[in-house]
Order: C-alpha cells, then sequence, then structure tokens
C-alpha cells in the first residue's frame, strides 16, 4: 500500500529544515531552539523516507544501483545526528585547516549539513514519489532552480531595501540642500549634487555628439564593411575597458594639462559613455526601416535632409534611451573621476556670471563623497550620512535606469512599422 | 546618389559627412590614446626594473620601491575564479527560471528589476561590502578583520549577477521554440530539454556572456578596493581566500592618490593598468568573436 502522505510530509519537514538552516547561515545569530528541532528532524525525516520507501515499494523496480543510492542517502541523516553525539559538531567546535587565516565554527557546519541534509531529502521524497521516472528528476531540478531564483531575488530586493531602510532617516530638506561640515558628520550633499550634476552636463556634451554622430556615419554613410568592422572593434574594445584605466588615462592626458578639474572630469565620463550611445543609438537607428528612407530621398531630398527629417526622429526613443544609459553610467561612476575631477569639498561650484560652472576647478560628486565617508567611517560619526547618500545616489541612478527602460518599453509597443 | 540641389546643399552635405566620419573614427583615435599614454607612462618601470621582475616578481612593496606583480596577479586569479563560481551558480539558474519557468506575468515584472539592479553603482556595492558583508564574513569565519579574497569574490560574484542572467536569458529565449518542441514531442521532459537542448543551443552564447563577465569582475575597483584588504602579498598557502590581497584594481585605485608623479612607482602603477588593459582587451575580444561567430552561423542566439 501506498502511503502518499508519508510523502508529502517528509518534503514538507525537508523544506522546513532547508529554510531554517538557510537562514541560519545568513543570519549567523545563534541557533537556539533550532539544535533540537534540526535534531528531531533529522531523525523523523531518516524515519519518514525509509517508511515511505518501503510502504512505495519501489525496490523491486529499482535495481541495485538504485537502491544502494537510498540507502546511503537515508544514512546520512543518522551519520549527522552520530557527528554530533559523538561531540564533533557541538557548540564549542571549530574547524581549523592548517595555514587558513580562518576557521569553520559550529553556526557555521551545523546549518550547513543540515542543509545538505534537506537538499537529499527533497530530492529521495521527489523520486519516491514519482516513482524514480525522469519526471521526479525534472521536479527536483526544477525546485532547486525556484528555490534559488526566489533566493537571489531576495538577496539583490534586500541590498535594495537595506539601503532604502537605512538611507530613509538621514534624508531631510536640509541634507539635499546643504553643504557638508566637520568632515561629513553634519550637514548635507548639497555640493556633491551640485557637482555630480554639472559633471553629467560635461560628459554627455561631450558624448551626445560623439556617439549618436559616430552611429549615424557607421549606420547611414559607412560604405566600407572593413572600416565598419575596425570600428564597431574600437567601440567594443572601449565599451570593456575597466573604469579604473580611465583614470589612468584620464591623469595621464588632461590631468597634466587642465589640472584636476571638472573639465577633465567631463571629458573622461563623455569618452567612457561613448561606447554606451554608440551601440544604442545604431540599434535605433537600424531599427528604421529603408522604406522610410528611399521614401524621403525619392521626394527630393538629400541624404542630410533625410537624415534629419525622417531617421533621426524615428529613431529619436532608442537614442533617448542610449542617452538615459550614458547619465546614469556617468553618474554612477567613481573610478574615473577620482583622480581627475574631484575633491572633498564643501564650497559650492564656481560661476562665470553666475550661469557657467568655473570648468577648471575640482568639484565634489556624490560617488567620491560616499567614498570618502566610508574611508572616515571607523573614525568619525559619519554613518548615517554615508547611509543617506548612498540612497540618494541609487535612487538617482535607478530612476535614470527606469526611464530609460519605461521610454524604450513605451515605444517597443507603439510603433510598428 | 542624389542629383539636383545646389552645390552649396552639396557642399554641405559633404561637410556634414566629414564631420560625421570624424565623430565615427573617435573611438578608434580613443582606443589607441589610451594605450599610448599607458604604455608612455609604464616604460619607465619596464625599463628600471625589468619587464620579467616587474610582471613576476614576487614581492609588491611600494615603500620599499620593490615592485613585483605577482602578488597581484595571484590574488586577482583568485578572487575572479572564485567570483565567478558565485556568479554562475546563482545567475545561470535565476536565468534558467525566467527564461523557462517563470510566468509571463512574474517575467514581466522580474526581467527589469533585474535589469535596474544592474545599474546600481559599485560604490554602493562597495559601501555595502563594507558595512555588511565584512563584518558578516568575519564573524562567520572567525577572521581578524572580514576584509579579506572572500569577501571581495563574494562581493563582486553577487554584484554581476544581474548583467549574466539578463545576457544568458536572451541567449536561452533566442533558441528556437522548434527545438524545444521537436524534443518534448520526443517525449523529452522539460528538464531534459533544457539540459540536452536548449542549454546546448544557447551555449555559445552564454560563454560569451560569461567571458565578458570575467572582463567586468577583473575591471571593478571600488567594490574590490573596500574590501579585498589591500595588502599585496600572495596568500599562503596559495588557496587561502581568508586572507587579505590587492588585485590589479584596488592597488591601482589604493596607492595612485598618493604617489609623486612621474616616480617609479607612479610608474609601476600604471604598468599594472597597461596589464589590466591588455588581459581585458583580449577577453572582450574573445567574446566579441564567439558572439560574431554565432551570429554568422544561425543568424543570432
Amino acid at each position: 500500500m501506498r502511503l502518499k502522505i508519508l510523502e508529502m510530509a517528509s518534503v514538507g519537514l525537508a523544506l522546513t529544515l532547508f529554510f531554517t538552516s538557510i537562514a541560519a547561515l545568513v543570519l549567523q545569530s545563534g541557533l537556539g531552539h533550532l539544535e533540537r528541532f534540526w535534531d528531531w528532524g533529522l531523525l523523523a525525516l531518516a524515519v519518514l523516507l525509509a517508511a515511505s520507501a518501503a510502504t512505495a515499494r519501489p525496490w523491486k523496480t529499482l535495481g541495485p544501483k538504485r537502491a544502494s543510492m537510498l540507502q546511503a542517502d537515508i544514512l546520512f541523516f543518522p551519520l549527522i545526528l552520530y557527528l554530533r553525539i559523538s561531540g564533533l559538531v557541538v557548540p564549542d567546535m571549530r574547524l581549523q585547516l592548517s595555514g587558513l587565516d580562518g576557521s569553520f565554527g559550529y553556526n557555521l557546519v551545523f546549518p550547513f549539513l543540515v542543509l545538505l541534509a534537506s537538499l537529499v531529502a527533497i530530492k529521495d521524497a521527489l523520486n519516491i514519489h514519482y516513482r524514480f521516472t525522469t519526471k521526479g528528476r525534472q521536479a527536483f531540478v526544477f525546485s532547486l532552480i525556484r528555490l534559488s531564483a526566489l533566493l537571489t531575488i531576495l538577496i539583490l530586493g534586500g541590498i535594495f531595501f537595506t539601503i532604502l531602510f537605512k538611507g530613509m532617516w538621514a534624508l531631510s530638506p536640509e541634507f539635499l540642500t546643504g553643504p557638508h561640515y566637520s568632515l561629513g558628520q553634519k550637514g548635507g550633499i548639497s555640493t556633491c549634487i551640485e557637482g555630480t550634476f554639472w559633471l553629467i552636463v560635461g560628459a554627455m556634451l561631450v558624448s551626445a555628439p560623439l556617439g549618436i554622430g559616430a552611429s549615424i556615419y557607421l549606420n547611414e554613410y559607412s560604405r566600407s564593411i572593413k572600416l565598419k568592422r575596425v570600428i564597431s572593434i574600437a567601440v567594443g574594445g572601449l565599451n570593456g575597458v575597466p573604469s579604473v584605466v580611465y583614470g589612468l588615462f584620464g591623469l595621464a592626458f588632461l590631468v597634466a594639462t587642465f589640472g584636476i578639474s571638472l573639465l577633465a572630469g567631463s571629458v573622461i565620463l563623455g569618452l567612457m559613455n561613448l561606447p554606451t550611445i554608440i551601440l544604442t543609438s545604431q540599434e535605433a537607428l537600424k531599427s528604421v526601416p529603408n522604406s522610410l528612407r528611399e521614401g524621403s530621398v525619392a521626394l527630393g531630398a538629400s541624404k542630410w535632409q533625410t537624415i534629419k527629417k525622417v531617421v533621426l526622429p524615428s529613431a529619436m526613443p532608442g537614442i533617448l534611451t542610449g542617452l538615459i544609459l550614458g547619465v546614469a553610467r556617468a553618474a554612477g561612476e567613481t573610478a574615473p573621476i577620482m583622480w581627475t575631477a574631484v575633491t572633498f569639498t564643501a564650497m559650492p561650484v564656481q560661476k562665470i556670471y553666475g550661469v557657467i560652472p568655473d570648468p577648471y576647478q575640482p568639484v565634489n560628486n556624490l560617488c567620491y563623497h560616499l567614498l570618502q565617508l566610508i574611508y572616515f567611517l571607523g573614525a568619525w560619526d559619519v554613518e548615517s550620512n554615508a547611509w543617506g547618500t548612498a540612497l540618494v545616489l541609487i535612487l538617482l541612478v535607478l530612476v535614470l535606469n527606469l526611464a530609460a527602460i519605461m521610454v524604450r518599453n513605451h515605444y517597443r509597443k507603439k510603433v510598428s512599422w | 546618389m542624389l542629383r539636383g540641389g545646389g552645390t552649396a546643399r552639396r557642399y554641405g552635405d559633404k561637410a556634414v559627412e566629414a564631420f560625421f566620419f570624424f565623430t565615427a573614427i573617435t573611438s578608434i583615435i580613443i582606443m589607441a590614446l589610451i594605450f599610448y599614454f599607458l604604455i608612455r607612462e609604464s616604460v619607465p618601470a619596464f625599463y628600471e626594473v625589468g619587464p620579467v621582475h616587474l610582471l613576476l616578481g614576487n614581492k609588491w612593496h611600494s615603500p620599499g620601491g620593490i615592485f613585483g606583480m605577482m602578488p597581484l596577479i595571484t590574488s586577482t586569479l583568485l578572487v575572479t575564479a572564485l567570483a565567478l563560481v558565485i556568479n554562475i551558480l546563482i545567475g545561470l539558474p535565476l536565468a534558467i527560471y525566467l527564461s523557462e519557468l517563470a510566468s509571463p506575468l512574474g517575467r514581466e515584472i522580474l526581467k527589469p528589476a533585474i535589469e535596474l539592479l544592474a545599474g546600481v553603482p559599485s560604490i554602493v556595492y562597495g559601501f555595502l561590502g563594507v558595512l555588511v558583508l565584512v563584518s558578516y564574513l568575519g564573524s562567520t569565519f572567525d577572521m581578524l578583520t572580514g576584509r579579506s579574497i572572500l569577501a571581495a569574490a563574494v562581493l563582486l560574484g553577487v554584484m554581476f549577477i544581474p548583467a549574466l542572467a539578463t545576457i544568458c536569458e536572451d541567449s536561452l529565449r533566442a533558441v528556437p521554440k522548434e527545438f524545444k518542441e521537436g524534443s518534448l514531442a520526443l517525449g523529452a521532459t522539460e528538464w531534459q530539454t533544457v539540459r540536452n537542448v536548449t542549454l546546448p543551443a544557447a551555449s555559445s552564447g552564454i560563454i560569451a556572456a560569461v567571458i565578458l563577465n570575467v572582463g567586468r569582475i577583473i575591471g571593478e575597483t571600488m567594490a574590490a578596493l573596500l574590501v579585498v584588504g589591500n595588502i599585496a602579498r600572495s596568500p599562503s598557502p596559495l588557496f587561502d581566500v581568508f586572507d587579505r590581497g590587492a588585485t590589479f584594481t584596488s592597488v591601482i585605485a589604493g596607492e595612485m592618490g598618493e604617489v609623486a608623479h612621474g616616480s617609479l612607482h607612479y610608474s609601476s602603477l600604471f604598468a599594472v593598468g597597461l596589464v589590466l588593459l591588455v588581459i581585458v582587451t583580449i577577453l572582450n575580444i574573445t567574446s566579441e568573436i564567439i558572439r560574431a561567430r554565432i551570429q554568422k552561423k544561425f543568424g543570432g542566439y
């Protein structure tokens, strides 16, 4: 007689063990009552699995190899209990490999063993339930994939919400509109916001014309396939150049001439953005159908008129997406500007005629401000302001990225050629 | 070409085309300039230390004026390898989930959310690494400080999950439906189809994504700088991931701020940057070639 309830119970218990052990691994706050629960849970799992295996009577259909594997799996649970009783896995244990600077304590080893055991139990219970067919394997693998996707989303969401909840308390009108003082322990981030703004404006002044122009040339004018190939290799190469290398490049190339300045930082950030803008604009231009171009030319328009009046307006949403992504990237980069454009200043940006910022002065910047606060963490009381800065930075970048995604999706749905 | 219109218009068109041509070759010029300046600034180091000692010397001690990159190479390799394992182990299942298992509504919400998280600035990850990850690892593994190769690897691995998952999901979804349907029609289960049909068909795209991610992990600066510990010595034994280390990027970012312009130290840091640039460029070109080959062969997935 087959007892489905046994299989269900073992899956349920195994899942409970799985989640509690993950929680214990992540939280690391002592095991408390879990210890007892896991001991009994492991024992119960061994009994449940053995019982459901026996009642499902799969042994005849199993073959010796699978049967012995199932037996080995079931023996794994008492083995852990034996380790516990024999004093190897007890609260004051420390597993230290020779030469390693770290060691493995009870709070790590026991939950890990329970995690392994729960996975083994889930596998066996599903296999028994599906009578060792390929369906059982699929159920196991797919549930693993589901669980790992769930955990990943929890981690990534956790990162965002940690910053949101910790940074919320630092935000206030004064924080956003006042300069910082006493080494960033007090005051706000107005100079960083201003500096970030002007750096972005400068970067876009460099990268927008160059990027859009390059994509127009590649897509509309270029007739030489070889040149196109070389350019796209260069664009791909630029796209992959590490941000710190851009910083070195700026240090050697621009700082020698302009000094540490808004101008040098803008140029570097602009050049770094270039591949993003070229690649997205090119996609946008490619998606404009040729019939539009031909129609315009047939009406007697010149090539440039066609591009200006027909091609560019049709490709605008895609190009705009690229520009917004470029802004987001420029706002979030630290390494390229840390030696080329920024200081930890509380002075507002100096303006010529009250409008245009003086390009030869260094400015402050959100990313660099956060970096300095991180360096001050141990020495001064800057933690709450640092969370606030991180929140402002992440919100700025996420809102920009969201805008880019929305522009893209909006027009993707709307435009059909 | 178009006839008619005044000569002025034709000259105007020529000028416009010339301008666009100039913008198009900017990328080539900049790539060349980057290489030129990095080589120019690092030549003194190669000259004074000697290329073999500089690249393979097993001590990096900047106050003593000893510059050998071996400790940086080993730390970087350890960090990258470990980060990649974490990255793939978590990112690939997420991609499979998104492309094969998630409901349409779930994907509609999750995909943009994950794409958004790919844009979180690295300095924010570094900040969280310092405040959360380092103390967590320190207490869990009973280390002196939590700053370690392991911390950097975990942080970088997690950081690039969204990047890997979105690209892999794209290549998994690009596998033609007929392939999957054929397999299912032959009686394979969905998992057998994923494992034996979809994954192999998308493997080139996945490999290209992984190589691209290796480049990203090696080149990531701020997060590595803040949690790796920044002590340039080889871990002993070599697999001791609980030791502190210094990667290419963390050494440059950590030490460049305080060196005298034109000193040997300055030049050696540029040499580190040059090595980094060469490695990453090779990785990118490889990834690009793989992608181009797939596009030629299958029309792209």
